[in-house]
Order: C-alpha cells, then structure tokens, then sequence
C-alpha cells in the first residue's frame, strides 16, 4: 500500500482552483492592459504555489504527499482525491512554468478578444492540472473531458488557419472517442473493486479511488481488456500512432498557446504511467500487450520522423516530430524497467520544454513574416542572429545533444529499452539520427545560406518579451542538461515503487494471510 | 374483487396534493371566466402558486414518510410516487413560467391554456401512483387529453394543426393498443393490479397484452420504433408545450414502466432485458443520427430527446435498484438540460421570431447570458463533465456495465460520440459564425428565471450529486427485491402503512 502524507492546508487544491477563479476575476475587466495584468499575476501566484510544492516535495519517496482526501459521490463511491508524487509532481511545476510563458507570449500576439482567450487559457490550466493531480479515476476523467472545451474554443476562435474549424470539430470528437471507451475501462475497474469488496465485506463497496483500486487483485484476461479500453483513450489523447492524425491539424490551425500545451503537455502517456502500468502491471507485462505497443512506438518513431523530413511547414514538421518523440516515449514506458521508466518520465518532462520551445519559436516566426512555412525564410541568421541561435539551441536540445536535457533522457530510454530487448533498442536510436537529419535540416535551409526572397526588409529580432522566454526555456533546458539530479531524485521513489509493483503483479500484493482468490 | 368505498379521513390526506391541485384547477376557471380583463400574468402566477402549494404538500409527504395505498391498491403512493409527483409539478412550474411570453401568440382561449397545462399535471400525478392496468388506462388518457389541445393551440398555424392532428391520431391508435393489451392481460390472468401479477404464468395472450401495453408506453416516452409522432409534434407545437411534453409525460410513464416490469413482470427479467436492450439500442442510435441533419432547433432537440430516452431505457433494461436508481437520477438531470435548452429556444424565437439553427448564428455576441446557458444545457445533455448529465450517464453506465450489458454499454458509448458532434454545430454557430443582426436580444423576466432555476439545477446536481443520489436511491426502495439476483420469487413490494 503506498503511504500517504496528508497536508495540513489544502495547497493543492488551491493550485488547482486559482486558475479558474482567476478566470472568472478576469470577466469583471474591461481595460485590455488590465486583463492582461491580471493574468500574468494569476498565472506567476500559480507558479509561486506549484514551487512551494515542488522545495516541499520529499524526494527519494514513493508517498503520495499533500494529500486530500473527502468523500464527493458516496454513493458511487467516488471521491474528491488530489496528491502529487515523483510521477506527478513534476508535470505540476511545467503546467504551471508553460502557463505563465503562454501569457507573456500571447500578450501582443493575440489582439482580439483578448479577455475571453486569457479566461480559456486560465480554465485550461485548470483542467490540466486537474488531470495531473487526481487520485480519483472519475475525478482524473472529468477534469481529462473538460479540457476538450476550453481547448475547443481556442482552437476555434483564435486559431490562425482556414481550416481551424474543422481542426477543432475533429481534437473534440477523436478524443471524445477514446476517452469514452477509457470511461468503460474505469468502470470495470470499479465493478472488479466491488465484486472483490463485497466478498470480503470491505467498506466502501465501490471505489474509484487509485490507492483503494491498487489493493485488489484482477485477474489477467480482465486487466488484458481494461488495458486496451484505457490503451484508447491515452493512446487518442497522446497521440500514439495510429491515433494521431488529429495532432498535425490542431497544432497547425490552433494557436501557439493552444499548441504548447497541446504539445509540451504530455496527458496521454502520463495516463499510461499513472493509471495503466501501477493498475494492470500482469497486463502491462504480458508479451502480446508489449509486442503490440512496441510495434506501435517503434512505427511511431519512424514513420513520425519521416513525415517529419519531408515537411514544408515548421509546425507540422514539429506535430509530426512530436510524434517521433512520443514513440520513444512508448517505448521507454513498455521497456518497464527502472530507466526505462525514468527515462520516458524524464524525456515528458524534457519535451514540455523542447518542443513546447520550439513551437514558442514558430510563433515568433509566425508573428514575423505571417506564416511557418519554408518558403517564407531563407538565410535569417544575418538579420536575426538571437532568434537564429536560440533556434538552434532549443532545437538541439530537442533532438539529444550531450549537455542538454534532451540527452539525458533519451539515453535513458535508450538504456532502458536495450535492457529490455536488444531488437527494439535498435530501431529506435535510428529515431534519433532521423531527428537529428530533420531539424538540422530545415534549420538549414531557413536560418543559414543567401537571404529568402519573401523575407521582410523590416524583420526585427527578438524584442525583450520573446528574449525572456527563449532565456526561460534555455535555463531550464541547460539546468537539466547538466545537473538533472534534483528533478532525477523527485522521480526516483516512485519509479522504483512502480517497478516492484510490475515485479509483483496484482495478486500477490495482498497480504500473505489472504487466500488468494480470483473471482 | 370487493369494492369497499368508504374513505377515511387518512385515506383522503394520502389523496390530498391531487385533491389540493383538483380545486386549484376549479378555481383558474371560475377566475378566467369571472375576471376576463385580468392580465394573462397574474393567472399564470395564481396557477403557479396553486403548484407550488402543491409541490409543498409533496415534500411535506416525503419528508414525513407520508405512505399508502388506496382504492385496493389501485392507487399507490410510495416514495417512488412521490418522487414522480414532484418531478411533473416542477416541471410544469417551469414551463408556465416559460410560457408568459409565449401566450400573446394565442388569438382565443389564453386563460384556458393554463388550466389545461394543470390538467394535465394533474393527470400525470395520477399516473405516478397507478398501481394497476385500469388506473393506467384512465390516468394516461386523461394527462393525454390535455395535450391534445395544447398541441394545436396556435390556431392560425398550419403546422400546429397538423401537429394536433398527428398527434391525436396516433395518440388514439396508442390507447387502444393499450385497451387491447389490458383485456388481453386481465383475461388470462384475471388480475389488474401489478403486485397481484408477480407468480403468473407466460402464455401467448399475456406475452402479446404486455407487448401492446409496452409500445403504448413507448408512444409516450417516444422511444423507437413508437416514436413517430415526435419531429412533427415537436416543431408544430407551441414550443412552451414542446418543453412540457418533452419532460413531464415520459416522467410519468417511466413510473409506469418501473411499476410494470419491476414488479408484476420481475419473473420475466431475462426475456424483458432483451426487448429493452433492443429499443434503448434502436432509440439512441436512430435518434443521434437522424439529428444531426437537423436545420431546426426544436427537431433537433427532439431527435436529441428520443436519444436521451435510450440512455434512461439502459437503467431500465438493467432490472436492478441500481438501474431504476440511475433512471430517476438521469431523468433528473434531463429535465433541467432539457427545460433550459427549451427555455432559451422560447426567449429567442420571442427575440428574432425563428426557431431555426442558422438564426442561432452569433448568439455568443447578442446575448452572452443566453448561448453560455446554451452551452452548458448542451453540454449536459452530451454528457460532458462535471456537469448533471454526466454524472446522469456515469450512473447509468455502472448499473449496466454491472448487468454485463457490453453491446448496450458500446452503442450507447458511440453515441455520445455522435451527439457530440450535432451539439458543437450548435456551439460553433452560438461563438464562431457571425450574427446576421447584432443587436442585443432581450430576455424577459420569467424566462430568465427558468434559464437560472435549470442553470442552478445543471451546475448543483454535476458538481455535488450526493443529496441527489441519496433521493433517488431512497425513493426506489420499493424494489429492493429485484436488486437481488439470489431471491427466486420476488416479494410483492412492501408498501408501508400509512404514517409509517
């Protein structure tokens, strides 16, 4: 049974709600400037809260810290329970970290109804750190549904292409699609729970709860389902290949803010960390269930990096390489060993900077010469040398130099999946000389060599609101790069707790004394 | 069968919400006729006070524990009853004071309309406590009969003709079915009341007398293939009477249904399951899928609706308490998304005169208050949480998936899917498409109550359903017997004395 530290003031669900507050303090403003002020305040307290917990957080523990714990629905026996640990906690401080870069970024770029975007992005953030924070399945789903409407919106309303309607129609309802058959998975989990507690006469006798779910035995063929109905629903939302063909259209016709989050914010893999492998370790480790998602991550990492190569525009080159990257995820996460783990839960962290950066940079192209695509660049180191190297720096760390955090983590996958099997270790660091040929490549053609023809007169370089973020970004870039201990130790509890879990399977958690009998 | 009719003065309390609402009824009368210059408003009011008095007598029933049966368990009043009673007056509360700005439509007749509105409450309050096939009969056919009229009420309008007309002709056809279909159960079992009927055998007659029972239920709530009647009703009718009808009726008769299968049938669960699994299927999917082709909102939303009533058919074709649990709990939720959606389609079809989508284009900008009540009516009745209708479909999804109604579960998930995509059109012309005309809508005041009363009711009921699932699980008591699979016969339900 994991431990749990209680917290004495409600810290986390003050994180999570201060957002949406904000959101609705942000309504009573009518001065844009004002609007925008408010904003950036709200989005630097969250952030000011979210470090408090990640100094407060005790690192090499496996404990689920800060808990809260009250009871919301008795009668379906779901709850109302947030805690952080070393898989969540993270994800909380790069929500938080994004949020406030978002709002810096769209300060000047978003220029029309301005009150209403910053209110979604708010509501957003919300949502997001909802989906971080609950313990409670039906919590964690509902707060996973209702980012599909402020995303909606964003995507709709402030999304820059002609086809951002149809783009926002399909993240909606793909989404939707996976997420209901995540919803069945949820509930057998809850009816295995009941049968199980009824038996044995435990209270409560349904229970949506993590911490309750993880103390019953389910025997293998139930897991094996419940996985692939919970497989849908992260696998749609992540996206895994082949359920990805929502992430070009949304990154591409959504906003830059929209595509952040979209992109840094890994919900779909952590869904996999979080609930999939802790809950169904027999399933998880089953040989057909690995096979399959190897295959998957290993189509994923290259037929997204070959999409990659050949693409014109720089956001659909980066949904395409966001792809590539959450193959490698896959890959680490269903390794299922300790750096395996580490490193796919390292590398989501890592990704929420890199190509979260990288896609800060496509809006600063963007707002420069009013598109991403190649034919609009050419030769724009000489006029805009800070742009041109933090490009390539941020963009370095995204495909794995030494010294950026980006190696850090995909060295660890790597080490991890070879562990595992020498076969899928090998297909997956072409993945990596792929990155390397793509982004190198159209860094080439648009920074370097004779000036573009479609390439403004009047281009500017970065001006001090775009400099603060891409220093931001590079610092952290740089911090885990070179000293990733501090964010390692935070993780390393967890990971290791998850690992005896997969030893152990579901069965033989309980205590000894029981008889050990499935129903 | 021995007739004793001698009421006691406890048994008339048991009776007294409906005698309370008989009176009222009298009284709109005399005061229509006597007073013909009084305003419109001021009768809709007095019939409002009438049902919340009587929605008062309700609560007072139910939180006394107020219980008991009458007329040789013709009548019954449980709290399930109870339950159903407050449901129709609630509903009726609204849609009268929906209708205040809607009545200047009607050329003749104004005042009548409200009584004919109570009427028809009152008939479906009886509906609630009939406990036997006679009682069924004569309560459906009296709340009906009120609807007939109201149904063509807008007199110059052809298409509130033929609605009327429609209407009544499949609404006779459904009660002689149920005539048939209650001559045919009496003759072979020689049995009328529900709980008398828990130990008969199967034959051919009983088998085909409930089935023609069932599709004149299924006319009621509209469930397919019995459905027919509601696009054309729908968008004929006056639309406070759409709202009304699109609610309060299939309340009503789902307290039947609940009667007729959880009870007298229960011995026939496995082969009832089939034929609710087969209707709630055909209903969900029939009805998303012709709606999204929808170009009117009140088709629209009854499309939607014949959907909504699949999703509540699931917690019946479960047969377990959790199952009945999750239906009234769901219906629960649907009344307030579905009131309000109706509310707001009243207070701009007032404002711009057109019932149709495209003149919902912009909406987001003339009336801000209005599309984000939209929004969250919609997004209730997707499903979306932590919103009522979720919690709704949650519920009614873990009864099933306990059933192990797999194919049932599948369907209906997919379809949730697919109501998804007609409501966000709906949205995205509410917030994205530019409004033809960008004054500002005016909302009444009575409107603006009944949009808050179901925004309040949407929002509460999502985000802390405990005091809610408490009723309902409370309130369906009386079947406990079907929740156990282990029990061969099932007890007739246990009927508390009165005052117990």
């Amino acid at each position: 049974m994991i431990e749990e530290l209680a917290s004495t003031f409600p810290i986390l669900t003050c994180i999570l709600f201060l957002p949406v507050i904000g959101a609705v303090v942000l309504w009573l403003f009518d001065d844009e400037d004002m609007v925008r002020t408010s904003a950036l305040a709200i989005a630097l307290l969250e952030l000011a809260l979210c470090a408090f917990v990640l100094l407060r957080f005790v690192p090499e523990s496996a404990a689920m810290q800060f808990s809260e714990h009250v009871p919301w629905i008795p009668a379906l026996g779901i709850s109302y329970h947030l805690a952080v640990d070393g898989i969540s906690v993270l994800f909380v401080g790069l929500t938080a970290f994004l949020t406030v870069l978002i709002v810096i970024y769209s300060w000047d770029t978003v220029r029309h109804q301005v009150k209403l975007y910053m209110m979604a992005l708010l509501a957003l953030e919300t949502t997001t750190m909802g989906v971080f924070l609950s313990l409670d399945l039906i919590l964690f789903f509902v707060f996973w549904e209702l980012m599909l409407i402020p995303s909606y919106f964003m995507i709709k309303l402030w999304g820059g292409g002609a086809e951002r309607h149809y783009a926002a129609l399909k993240f909606v309802l793909y989404t939707l699609l996976g997420s209901v058959f995540m919803l069945v998975g949820i509930a057998l989990l809850d009816i295995n729970y009941h049968q199980w507690a009824t038996l044995r006469h435990i209270e409560p006798t349904y229970s949506f709860d993590l911490l309750e779910l993880l103390s019953v035995p389910i025997p293998l063929s139930q897991q094996v389902l419940i996985f692939w109905l919970l497989f849908l629903g992260f696998a749609f939302k992540a996206p895994v290949f082949p359920f990805h063909t929502w992430l070009p259209d949304a990154l591409f016709e959504g906003p830059i803010g929209m595509a952040v989050v979209l992109a840094g914010l890994k919900l779909g893999t952590f869904g996999f960390i979080r609930f999939s492998i802790p809950l169904l370790p027999d399933a998880s480790k089953s040989q057909t269930v690995v096979s399959i998602i190897m295959a998957l991550g290993l189509a994923a990492v290259l037929y997204g990096a070959i999409m990659a190569l050949v693409q014109q525009d720089f956001r659909r080159l980066l949904a395409f390489s966001s792809i590539s990257h959450l193959g490698f995820v896959v890959i680490g996460l269903f390794a299922l060993n300790y750096q395996g783990l580490q490193g796919s839960l390292l590398t989501m962290i890592n990704l929420g900077f890199s190509t979260a950066g990288l896609f800060f940079i496509a809006g600063f192209l963007y707002s420069r010469q009013q598109s991403t695509h190649l034919g609009s660049f050419g030769g724009m180191a000489k006029q805009t040398p800070l742009l041109a190297s933090f490009f390539l720096f941020i963009g370095l760390a995204s495909i794995g130099l030494p010294g950026t955090n980006g190696f850090v983590g995909e060295f660890l996958i790597l080490l991890g999946t070879f562990k595992a099997n020498w076969l899928y270790g090998g297909i997956a660091v072409t993945g990596v000389i792929f990155s390397a040929a793509y982004f190198l490549w159209y860094y080439e053609r648009s920074m370097l060599g004779p000036l573009g023809k479609a390439v403004k007169d009047s281009i500017r370089d970065l001006h001090p609101r775009e400099i603060l973020i891409a220093s931001a970004l590079s610092l952290m870039i740089l911090w885990i790069g070179l000293y990733p201990s501090p964010f390692l130790k935070m993780m390393n509890g967890s990971v290791q707790a998850l690992v005896d879990r997969l030893e152990r399977g579901t069965v033989a958690s309980l205590e000894p004394k029981q008889p050990v009998r499935v129903d | 069968m021995t007739f004793a009719l001698t009421l006691s003065s406890s048994d008339l309390l048991l009776l007294l919400p409906e005698i309370l609402l008989t009176s009222w009824l009298c009284l709109i009368l005399i005061i229509d006729f006597s007073f013909p210059q009084l305003p419109n408003e001021q009768l809709a009011y007095f019939s409002i006070a009438g049902l919340v008095a009587t929605l008062g007598c309700l609560v007072w029933f139910d939180v006394a524990g107020i219980t008991g049966t009458l007329f040789a368990n013709m009548f019954a009043l449980d709290r399930m009853a109870l339950f159903f009673k407050m449901f129709v007056v609630g509903s009726t509360i609204l849609v009268i004071l929906a209708s205040i700005d809607y009545i200047h439509r009607f050329k003749f007749f104004r005042g009548e309309y409200y009584f004919l509105v109570v009427m028809s409450a009152l008939g479906m309050m009886f509906m609630a406590s009939a406990n036997d096939l006679l009682s069924v009969f004569v309560t459906l056919e009296f709340s009906t009969l009120g609807f007939y009229v109201l149904v063509a009420y807008l007199r110059e309008d052809i298409a509130s003709n033929e609605a009327g007309i429609k209407f009544f002709i499949l609404g006779i056809f459904a009660a002689a079915l149920l005539a048939y279909g209650i001559s045919l159960v009496y003759g072979e079992t020689g049995k009328l009341v529900f709980s008398d009927m828990t130990t008969v055998q199967a034959s051919p007659g009983l088998v085909i007398g409930f089935l023609l029972i069932f599709a004149a239920l299924g006319f009621k709530i509209g469930a397919v293939p019995f459905h027919s009647w509601i696009p054309d009703t729908y968008h004929g009718s006056p639309t406070p009477v759409t709202a009304f009808l699109s609610i309060a009726p299939k309340g009503a008769a789902f307290a039947i249904l609940l009667r007729m299968f959880f009870v007298a049938l229960a011995t026939f669960k496995p082969v009832w399951t089939l034929l609710l699994v087969a209707v709630s299927i055909l209903s969900m999917t029939y009805g998303n899928i012709v709606a999204i082709a929808q170009k009117n909102m009140k088709r629209l939303l009854a499309y939607s609706g014949i959907a909504q009533i699949g999703n509540v058919l699931i917690g019946l074709a479960t047969g377990t308490k959790m199952g009945s649990d999750a239906m009234l709990f769901y219906l629960l939720t649907y009344l307030f998304a579905n009131l309000g959606a109706f509310a707001i389609v009243i207070a701009v079809s007032e404002a711009i005169g057109s019932e149709e989508i495209d003149d919902y284009s912009g909406l987001g900008r003339r009336s801000p208050f209005l599309a984000f009540s939209m929004l969250i009516f919609l997004l209730s009745l997707a499903g979306v949480p932590p919103l009522a209708g979720f919690i709704g479909k949650l519920y009614i999804f873990i009864a099933a998936i306990k059933e192990g109604l797999y194919v049932l579960i599948t369907v209906g998930l997919i379809n949730i899917v697919i109501s998804m995509y007609y409501y966000l059109i709906v949205v995205k012309k509410m917030y994205v498409n530019e409004p033809h005309d960008r004054s500002p809508l005016k909302v009444s005041g009575p409107i603006k109550v009944v949009v808050y009363v179901c925004l309040a009711g949407t929002l509460a009921i999502g985000v802390y359903p405990q005091p809610v699932t408490d009723w309902v699980v409370s309130a369906i008591m009386i079947f406990s017997n079907v929740a156990d699979p282990t029990a061969s016969l099932p007890i007739p339900p246990a009927i508390l004395p009165f005052g117990g």
